[in-house]
């Protein structure tokens, strides 16, 4: 066990001779650096996205943009801003400041006349920039965003600092502003800000020991690889784009019932340690299940949107709130993948961007024709089956479909097994109860006195119909009528009332339950769209009703004839029926032809009041869709990985930037409009954005490679003095990032140093350890929180169970969205509220005893200063400063005092009889609440 | 030095700093609104980063306000006005008969389907105090403050299902994301104690509101915004209480010895956010106290728990009365009270009108006059603005839901008329705002929209609704979203 601290003594004597050396870098004077001369005044031409569009932006556009177009001018658009306006005369006549009636207007003495109107008149210098501008011609330029990346020149420069390219667009802005990056961190650091960064979890003595005793010129190379390898590498980078998909184990709104999607999760977690090139991580989550005869891997991924909420409040009109999703589809799509504020358009043209209001509408009509439809079933839905006998009732049918040749395959048999679609689902169908219709929400009701109908439904010849229904007798016949209720009978099939018998805990005997029950009967083929609708027959007084959840019409198994087909069609019917576990997912799924729906524009973005038709689009300014591209989700899933697409290899490589960084080079990731951020680096950025499609394919792994080996990645965190003044925030990167570690992160580091966490990767989402009546959910008495047993309580932060009405407290502490819409990016508080969490929260108590019974079993013989020294590395991986130590050892010293006058504390801390232990967890308590640990330096 | 005097020096050097490095004039302190007054027309995204920094410390309003805080006591799931503050005899007289078809017309409703029948005031209303405002005796106390409050009668909204009505009026908007109205005011004000949150939430009733803690969340606005949920059960805020076995003298010592450390790395490092952590540390210390210090209501005097009627220990909305008091008292700026059960369906007798909302009368009449009284007598009412009121009201009709005629007596979701009352913080006393038709259904002069009402909480706040803003996803947002008119009229 000394071993250990005598590596450890090695460790710190390393550590500290690195640790105290001083950064010799002289202040340098920055007189006047800041003040902006714009080019233009100085002769040069002047350029409209950096002279002209910062002032539009500023004075003119909220009356003259995509909301208002006052006087009927607007800046939004080049011809918009050239075109006559309501007073006949021209704003902006190109080369003649005469004749333009904007240079007029903003020089005007009168208050009346003069823009901006009830504002301040424009600057001088700014009346000039305009001035000149129209002079020049007037030169309109589209935002930068939407230029698709040029090749970049790598700037012509070497210093011994540069360890790849990056370093040179870094190091030349830096020459510029005549600062001086700052020198590589010590490997300790190092290595700690690597693993947290690529893995999420902080480096192990072991790993540590093995970098600091690798001297080759490929050590830190070597770590990286290895942690791009690590499987927890998928596990960080999908609880990132957790936040992206919104992803939550439960639906939202009113009663907030759980959901089924993690397989979802699993297959992020996969998808990145497989290093699926981003533009088919992409494709397969907008579009899998387009793909040619999609894999169950490839369906599930399409649940990235299927984390729209649903509303299963009662009353709410199913319509409604599937709009709401397929508008928060839009938002989401256009946020995370092409850093756009497209939710600024649900309602008029963009207030800045180039952005029309139909475009919205343009965009919501690739995601129109998905089956679902707000329905509490979150139809539809994957099964998959994990009991044997149902996995091989289904083998046997898709094994019958295959060797008796039908109008259907096995593929059509399994689908409609696994899938069943097209739904017909209640707020389809009209109840008639007296001649009044009624709308069904959750189910429809054919009764004596009720019938129902549905309009209009695109039959294909179809000879069978299913349904899912209870009734409360098993007397009477359903009936299938077109057209009428007294039309032609083209099916029908007696009542049947199926029940169940339970204990019942409450009353203390057995009960019997109506249940649900799939059926599916012969109909008529019919071919066209037609009315249907479903009559109850043979009233005998006992008030027969049936409660029906959705209707399908579908094809016929084959071999009606054959031998053998009874037991087939039995499997059919129980494989419908079967209440064994298994697991269901929502994904997507396109509906079919005559099945499929109209987009309209969404007057002043109601989904009341419906504007004119549209078809799928995208906005003028971006790439065309191109003739190859089909115009469902699939096309836009190409048109965004288009290599023509202006944004979306920008925006992605900047949120992989910001995850390291802190900040991204454009620092709003989630608006690269004109109104958000411009680059701090935009040749860096385009650089880095063409490298990542062309050089490396998309490979995500690769990116992240590229931006870790640079030296600006591996330079030392330290504030200095002089960049305390010109760059507090560090955009210009002369320092390493220092930042919080993620909500998540958090957690797992916790976890890890106290040696309680769990290497057990997927499956359902957990529950550890959380206060009591956290859940107080209206309407979701079954819902209860119940704490995971073994090692289910200490699994990695992603595996937590995320119900949006009750997040888990901590980690919305450690600001963690709710996950009810998508958050492209979470802003770090410090607060309180974090520091009682980290302090208090019994889960931290236990890591910190976990840590401390870690300490004392390697340690048992060693004394105070070497125990703390242990526990701290184990903590940080590293050796700790002498004046700490003496900090702690203080602190050590008062504690036993502490529990030496009340040793009746120490089992109440700790459980246990062992003053060691408990004076142990109060120093491990300690050190997980530094700053250094909470923070990746 | 010691290390709080360092830390405090420090502090004010980074300050000094930071102040010059900004072009922007800041007011007193105040980035939100300084912004506003000496910048143009919003507050840029790194001003709003960096006052994250400074964001509790008490902030100016835009101008002389008459409330300085407010407590908000929202009825979750919607009194019936008809039995409790719109008094509607001609309803008596089309009780049990068949609604006219014109109510109906383009009317979605939550539950009701085909023709319901009109159900009439199932209680008594007298004329109280000396304005003669009607209200029910369902409501013996409050009757005898009648001339306390301003009662706004003509109150409507969008939304007809709970958690998107619940949303319009605490967010401004029906959908998730928005910052709630506490969120807006404590990013506005910042709050009046450095030892409490300023903006804190309390629940009875047994469920947290039906559309969850998003009616307390801080939205776009960063998180230091968002209410801070005090419960009655357990720590009164998550994880306030030191781990057994652990005494306050060796949490001093803990926290001493983690600032020690932090100052070190500071030191090291120089990076201002570990100053940032070593306040805050500071600060989680002091709320161990001051938190449980404020929630522990067992040495209030016997008078005032007889006054409020609670018992110390129990979640209620009395206690919770009580509570908000205190909270007040110590200056936090917003303090939220929700107490579910409202929702009078007449499915079952306890959601019933005769039964359920009776009963939830009974539980809130006493606690809520009981604070205005206390509030009064404690020269704190002048500055605190009291609201009280539910997300919507309910329908004259009788609900039928399924078609059905249920045993029990019920009311539906209603949008256009319910009521509001609001008590202190500059409003009038003894004043009724607005009239309803005959039967209670549409308000028929004076209506008083969702947006109205917070325009109006904001201006007796001393802010202009509709330049308090805050830039998100590419544009300004406000409370108010593109609506809301003050409602001159109520104000003193």
């Amino acid at each position: 066990m000394n071993s250990i601290y005598a590596k450890w003594k090695y460790l710190l004597a390393a550590f500290l001779s690195i640790w105290f050396v001083v950064w010799g870098i002289n202040a340098i004077s920055l007189e006047n650096k800041h003040r902006y001369v714009p080019a233009a005044i100085l002769g040069q031409e002047v350029d409209f996205n950096r002279d002209i569009r910062p002032i539009i932006n500023k004075k003119c556009i909220a009356c003259h943009g995509g909301v208002k177009k006052s006087g009927g001018f607007s800046l939004l658009f080049e011809e918009e801003a050239l075109a006559v306006n309501e007073s006949g005369e021209r704003a902006i006549v190109p080369g003649s400041i005469r004749k333009s009636e904007l240079i007029k207007r903003i020089n005007h003495r009168d208050p009346e006349y003069r823009m901006p109107l009830e504002g301040e008149p424009l600057e001088n210098e700014e009346i000039a920039l305009l001035t000149k501008w129209i002079n020049q011609g007037a030169r309109w330029k589209d935002h930068w965003a939407y230029i698709p990346p040029e090749p970049q020149q790598i700037p012509n420069i070497s210093d011994p600092w540069i360890q790849n390219d990056i370093d040179k667009f870094i190091l030349s802005k830096l020459n510029k502003e005549k600062l001086l990056p700052n020198p590589k961190s010590d490997r300790y650091t190092l290595l700690r800000r690597v693993s947290l960064d690529l893995t999420g979890l902080p480096p192990t003595l072991e790993e540590m020991e093995a970098f600091i005793g690798d001297e080759s010129d490929s050590a830190f190379e070597k770590v990286v690889d290895r942690l791009l390898a690590s499987p927890a590498f998928g596990e960080r980078w999908a609880a990132m784009w957790m936040d992206m998909a919104r992803y939550a184990d439960s639906k939202g709104y009113e009663a907030d019932r759980p959901r089924s999607i993690w397989k979802y999760r699993d297959w992020l977690i996969k998808a990145f340690n497989d290093n699926v090139p981003f533009d088919q991580f992409i494709t397969l989550q907008l579009a899998g299940d387009l793909l040619p005869n999609p894999t169950d891997e490839q369906l599930i991924a399409t649940a990235f949107h299927r984390n729209t909420m649903n509303n299963d409040e009662g009353g709410t009109d199913n319509e409604e709130y599937r709009t709401v999703a397929l508008i928060d589809r839009v938002n989401t799509t256009w946020s995370v993948l092409q850093g756009t504020t497209m939710e600024c358009v649900q309602c008029h043209s963009h207030p800045y961007d180039p952005i029309r209001h139909e475009n919205f509408y343009q965009s919501m009509a690739f995601f129109n024709q998905s089956a679902d439809a707000d329905i509490p079933s979150e139809s539809p839905t994957l099964v998959q089956f994990k009991e044997e006998e149902d996995l091989q009732k289904l083998s046997r049918v898709k094994n019958w479909a295959a060797t008796h040749p039908g109008k259907k395959d096995s593929v059509y048999f399994e689908k409609l097994i696994r899938i069943t679609e097209p739904k017909l689902h209640p707020h389809y169908f009209e109840q008639m109860e007296k001649d009044i219709p009624i709308r069904g929400t959750a189910t429809f009701k054919v009764t004596d006195s009720v019938y129902s109908f549905t309009k209009e439904v695109p039959l294909m010849s179809e000879d069978r119909i299913m349904l899912r229904y209870r009734a409360d007798t098993s007397v009477g016949t359903l009936q299938i009528r077109l057209d009428n209720k007294e039309g032609e009978l083209i099916g029908s099939i007696p009542v049947n009332r199926k029940t169940k018998t339970e204990y019942n805990k409450e009353v203390k005997k057995d009960k019997i339950y109506t249940i649900n029950e799939t059926v599916s009967f012969p109909v008529k083929p019919i071919s066209g769209k037609r009315d249907i609708y479903l009559v109850l027959e043979g009233n005998t007084g006992l008030k027969t009703e049936c409660t029906i959840e959705w209707v399908l019409f579908h094809h016929a198994l084959p071999g009606e004839e054959e031998s053998g087909f009874e037991e087939i069609a039995r499997d059919f019917h129980e494989i419908f029926n079967s209440t064994n576990e298994k697991v269901t997912t929502p994904i997507m799924l396109e509906l079919k032809d005559g099945y499929r729906r109209k987009t309209n524009v969404f007057e002043k973005g109601s989904w009341m009041s419906h504007g004119e038709q549209v078809e799928p689009g995208v906005p003028a300014k971006w790439n065309a869709l191109t003739p190859t591209m089909e115009k469902n989700r699939l096309g836009l899933a190409q048109w965004l990985t288009d290599p023509d697409n202006p944004l979306t290899a920008r925006v992605t490589v900047n949120r992989f930037w910001e995850q390291l960084f802190g900040l991204g080079i454009v620092e709003t990731i989630e608006d690269f409009g004109s109104q958000g951020f411009a680059p701090t680096h935009p040749e860096l950025l385009d650089w880095l954005a063409l490298q990542f499609v062309h050089e490396h394919q998309w490979d995500i792994k690769k990116l992240l490679k590229q931006l870790v080996m640079s030296a600006t990645y591996q330079q030392s965190s330290h504030m200095r003095e002089d960049l305390e003044q010109v760059d507090p925030r560090n955009q210009l990167l002369a320092r390493g990032p220092r930042l919080r570690l993620t909500a998540e992160q958090v957690r797992d580091q916790a976890l890890a140093v106290s040696g309680l966490l769990s290497p057990k990767m997927f499956g359902p989402s957990v529950m550890p350890e959380q206060p009591e009546g956290i859940w107080q959910v209206v309407y979701s008495g079954g819902n209860k929180w119940e704490t995971s047993s073994g090692e289910d309580k200490y699994r990695r932060a992603l595996y937590t169970f995320w119900r949006r009405t009750s997040p888990y407290p901590s980690f919305i502490s450690f600001d963690a969205p709710s996950r009810e819409v998508c958050l492209p990016r979470r802003i770090d508080t410090n607060t309180p509220l974090q520091a009682l969490v980290s302090l208090n929260d019994p889960v931290y108590l236990e890591t910190a005893q976990g840590l401390a019974r870690r300490t004392l079993e390697s340690s048992p013989e060693a004394n105070p200063e070497k125990l703390i020294a242990i526990m701290y590395g184990f903590a940080m991986a590293r050796g700790l400063d002498h004046e700490k130590l003496q900090d702690l050892i203080e602190l050590y010293r008062q504690t036993q005092v502490y529990f030496d006058n009340d040793p009746g504390a120490i089992c109440q801390f700790t459980g246990e009889e062992d003053k060691e232990l408990a004076v142990m967890t109060v120093m491990a308590n300690v050190i997980m609440n530094l700053d250094e640990f909470v923070m990746k330096s | 030095m010691n290390l709080q005097q360092e830390l405090q020096y420090r502090t004010l050097q980074r300050e000094t700093r930071r102040h010059f490095l900004k072009q922007c004039a800041q007011g007193l302190g105040s980035i939100a609104l300084g912004s506003l007054i000496g910048c143009g027309a919003s507050s840029t995204q790194e001003e709003q980063a960096s006052a994250v920094m400074e964001s509790l410390a008490a902030k100016m309003p835009h101008f002389a306000p008459t409330a300085k805080r407010i407590i908000y006591l929202h009825m979750a799931g919607a009194p019936s006005q008809l039995e409790l503050f719109d008094y509607k005899p001609e309803l008596g007289k089309l009780d049990g008969k068949d609604c006219p078809p014109s109510l109906l017309e383009g009317k979605k409703f939550a539950f009701i389907q085909g023709v319901p029948k009109m159900l009439g005031p199932q209680a008594e209303f007298k004329p109280r105090g000396e304005s003669g405002m009607m209200i029910s005796d369902w409501l013996p106390h409050f009757s005898t403050i009648a001339d306390d409050v301003s009662l706004i009668r003509t109150m409507h909204t969008d939304e007809f299902n709970h958690a998107p009505a619940q949303l319009l009026l605490q967010t401004g908007g029906p959908r998730l994301g928005r910052p709630s109205m506490g969120s807006w005011v404590t990013y506005g004000l910042g709050s009046d104690n450095e030892n409490l949150p300023g903006f804190m939430v309390l629940v009875s009733g047994g469920n947290t509101p039906d559309a969850g803690k998003s009616v307390w969340g801080s939205g776009f606005l960063p998180s230091v915004y968002q209410g801070v949920q005090c419960r009655s059960e357990g720590d009164p805020v998550l994880f306030v209480s030191n781990p057994e076995g652990m005494s306050r003298d060796l949490r001093r010592n803990t926290i001493d010895a983690i600032n020690k450390i932090n100052d070190k790395e500071y030191q090291e490092m120089g990076d201002p956010e570990i100053l940032t952590r070593i306040s805050q540390y500071e600060m989680s210390f002091r709320m161990q106290t001051s938190v449980p210090e404020v929630m522990d209501i067992k040495d209030e005097p016997a008078y005032i728990h007889d006054m409020y009627g609670t018992e110390p220990g129990k979640t209620s909305f009395a206690n919770n009365c009580l509570l908000a008091r205190r909270l007040v008292e110590q200056g936090v700026r917003f303090v939220q009270l929700f107490d579910w059960g409202w929702d009078t369906h007449g499915v079952s007798e306890g959601d019933s009108i005769e039964g359920g909302l009776k009963n939830k009368c009974s539980q809130v009449d006493r606690p809520m006059t009981a604070l205005i009284k206390d509030l009064k007598q404690r020269g704190l009412l002048d500055e605190t603005l009291v609201v009280w009121g539910g997300e919507f009201g309910r329908t004259p009709m009788q609900e039928n839901r399924g078609g059905k005629v249920w045993p029990f007596k019920g009311r539906d979701h209603h949008t256009e008329a319910f009521p509001i009352w609001m008590a202190g913080g500059g409003v009038k006393g003894g004043y009724t705002h607005g009239e309803t038709d005959e039967i209670g259904y549409y308000g028929i002069k004076d209506k008083v929209h969702v947006h109205d009402l917070q325009a109006t909480i904001m201006h007796l706040l001393g802010m202009d609704h509709e330049k308090f803003t805050y830039f998100a996803q590419g544009r300004d947002f406000r409370l108010t979203d593109v609506a809301g008119k003050v409602v001159h009229k109520i104000i003193a």
